[in-house]
């Protein structure tokens, strides 16, 4: 490539996809990939390839070569076996393919340095675009691109959205993905990128850090090719939208080969640990962070304060998100005697009229809607948490859709904290499809909204 | 890569304005015994055969006579018998005062790494330490002082902070700067309103 980071146009809005390794045989890996793009509806054309072919694979014209086509082919997904690979490359570049993914296995992962390098060389010559080897490639559900070989009836249908999730692993990255949908994040697009050989994290990072589909990138890495160009990429990419990131392999032996205490201390994981929190990374320990901030940060608006006023229809609630505020360095917020005013005129006699706000188990939309009045005015409040136990006999639809109407119309965030069965499942997903972040625990709750307030600094 | 030469780590030092002990290399116990004057000193061995002086015995502290400082020599002298060549390192004592370890590395993938930490013999038993990416500037330094627990410890006045914050940035200025691939100020002892790095380590590239 002669620009110094990759772009991924071409493979994420491609009008022509040539499938290699397309085949009639149901379960072979071409076999699904073909069908994925029948299924969801790719509108450009699609090209089977397959060396053995006659005549047609799933209804589509087939060729034995990229090179037969003779039309235009913007995207050419490769799955066939290893060593075939770097000569199907090849005959992409002589086609004028736009831009690869190889799904293929079987090359630096297993040690075959050699057939990779070969790859790499071969993509070089061509200038060519290549996510992989060893990979899932993408999803976009804007463009209806998929090239994942997973059943589409194996996951849950994916929603249309403004998160990206980039996976360096394959594994990780479906598990997640179907996380993410089954949780109903929406998805900008899906990015697993394999063994790095040619696009490696700093060109996808870049590409989304553009990307005006993508508000929010969510990357799982096991290390960086580029560290130095990661960091200067990155430095721009946190300053315009949130990353939210997690290592795997944090745990290190490079520890023995230290010369002095600084090396000792300073091994593997700590040097990504200081990129991090120097560039603006939102990082997570685990996945549950990662989907946690994530979804904080796709839908709440930046909050520089950490004021934070809890309002709860359950006492304990209450109280045990007061101690996740402190345990996540939030202050409890305080209202002013305007705000306590106000409240005890709309409140009933058994509310205390301070914060954290109980208005009670029988607290209804009414009552949730004239509290939320009050406190999201009250300039002594940066955030909040509403807590809403659907359990009590005052919560219902209406206490959702008052807390919707309040969560999307103010300029602080908000969380809701619901944890129960099917009837609260029900009224969180009512309350996400809106935007509103849920979470089932006050820590979750509380560590979520510190993500977001720290990185709201970042971006000061 | 080469440990670079006490006193030369020394100079560097003094050239980014980073306050060290006053330290002379002596050849004899007339020689420590008049370095001292009436001040009390400690006595160090630097050989590369014994990287870690203190736990092979090659450190005399708190020599605070003329026959303490000579004895000491003579002791020291038959300790590094095997550990030739080597030198002997005469420092004046310094008062006491929290201890802390300002040191850099040279990451493979990233580049050079600045570290600060609770020092002394907490390095290891706590690890509460901060890595930032060099050079850092003023926000990098007081972030890096404000994620360890021990802040309040290291740094419980703005004086300190403020004092605390450039030295960051100097050493930062000074790992850059020059050819070195890891760096160890280890301890630096924060006494009486300010500072000294006592043990200095310089490893260039």
């Amino acid at each position: 490539m002669t620009q110094k980071y990759a772009d991924l146009t071409p493979i994420m809005y491609p009008k022509s996809v040539a499938i290699i390794g397309a085949t009639d045989n149901t379960g072979k890996i071409g076999n699904i990939i073909m069908r994925n793009y029948i299924d969801v509806g790719f509108s450009g054309k699609i090209f089977p390839i397959n060396i053995n072919s006659q005549g047609s694979i799933l209804g589509f014209k087939a060729y034995k070569s990229v090179l037969d086509v003779k039309q235009n082919i913007d995207l050419a997904v490769i799955a066939i076996p290893a060593q075939a690979v770097p000569a199907a490359l090849e005959e992409c570049g002589k086609a004028h393919v736009k831009g690869v993914v190889v799904i293929s296995a079987g090359f630096a992962e297993v040690g075959n340095v050699d057939l990779e390098k070969e790859l790499e060389r071969v993509a070089k010559k061509y200038a060519l675009p290549v996510i992989g080897p060893n990979c899932l490639g993408v999803m976009d559900l804007r463009s209806r691109i998929n090239t994942l070989f997973l059943p589409t009836f194996k996951l849950d249908k994916p929603k249309i959205g403004n998160i990206s999730f980039v996976s360096q692993s394959g594994a990780v990255g479906s598990a997640v993905l179907d996380e993410m949908m089954h949780e109903g994040f929406g998805l900008a697009r899906f990015i697993s990128y394999g063994n790095a050989a040619v696009i490696d994290e700093v060109d996808v990072l870049n590409y989304l850090m553009h990307d005006k589909e993508t508000k929010v990138i969510v990357f799982y890495i096991e290390g960086v090719k580029r560290g130095k160009e990661f960091v200067e990429v990155a430095k721009k990419a946190t300053k315009i939208k949130p990353v939210v990131i997690i290592k795997g392999g944090r745990s290190d032996a490079g520890m023995q080969a230290a010369h002095s205490h600084t090396a000792a201390l300073a091994g593997g994981y700590e040097a990504y640990d200081a990129v991090f929190r120097q560039f603006g990374f939102t990082a997570a320990k685990d996945l549950k962070d990662l989907l946690n901030y994530a979804k904080i940060l796709s839908g709440q608006p930046l909050c520089t304060g950490n004021r934070v006023a809890i309002l709860t229809n359950g006492g304990g609630m209450g109280v045990l998100a007061t101690d996740a505020l402190a345990d996540n360095d939030l202050k409890q917020a305080q209202l002013t005697e305007a705000s306590q005013a106000t409240l005890r005129k709309t409140m009933p006699p058994i509310v205390n009229i301070r914060l954290p706000l109980d208005v009670g188990g029988d607290a209804d939309d009414k009552r949730f809607g004239d509290a939320l009045d009050v406190i999201e005015a009250d300039p002594g409040v940066d955030a909040l948490i509403v807590v809403a136990l659907f359990q009590t006999p005052g919560a219902d639809s209406r206490v959702a859709e008052k807390l919707i109407h309040h969560a999307t119309g103010m300029k602080k965030p908000m969380v809701v904290i619901c944890m129960g069965g099917n009837f609260t499942e029900m009224h969180k997903i009512m309350l996400e499809s809106s935007g509103v972040p849920v979470y089932s625990s006050p820590s979750d709750a509380a560590s979520s909204l510190a993500a977001l307030i720290s990185y709201s600094r970042y971006r000061q | 890569m080469q440990l670079l030469d006490y006193m030369q780590a020394q100079k560097l030092l003094q050239d980014h304005g980073i306050r060290s002990v006053d330290s002379k290399y002596v050849t004899s116990a007339d020689d420590a015994a008049k370095f001292a004057s009436s001040d009390a000193i400690v006595l160090k061995v630097i050989s590369e055969k014994a990287l870690h002086k203190a736990s092979h015995g090659l450190v005399a502290l708190n020599l605070n006579s003329e026959e303490k400082v000579r004895s000491a020599y003579k002791a020291l002298e038959i300790k590094a018998r095997d550990l030739s060549p080597y030198k002997v390192l005469a420092q004046r004592m310094v008062g006491k005062g929290i201890e802390i370890i300002i040191g850099g590395k040279t990451d493979p993938q990233f580049g050079k790494l600045l570290l600060i930490g609770l020092g002394g013999t907490y390095v290891e038993i706590f690890k509460d330490f901060a890595l930032r990416l060099c050079p850092i500037g003023k926000k990098d330094a007081l972030a890096m002082l404000y994620q360890l627990k021990s802040r309040k410890m290291i740094a419980p006045d703005d004086k300190t902070e403020k004092m605390i914050v450039s030295l960051l940035e100097n050493t930062s200025k000074l790992f850059s700067e020059n050819k070195m691939e890891e760096l160890d100020l280890n301890p630096i002892i924060l006494h009486d309103g300010t500072y000294d790095a006592v043990d200095l380590r310089m490893l260039l590239q």
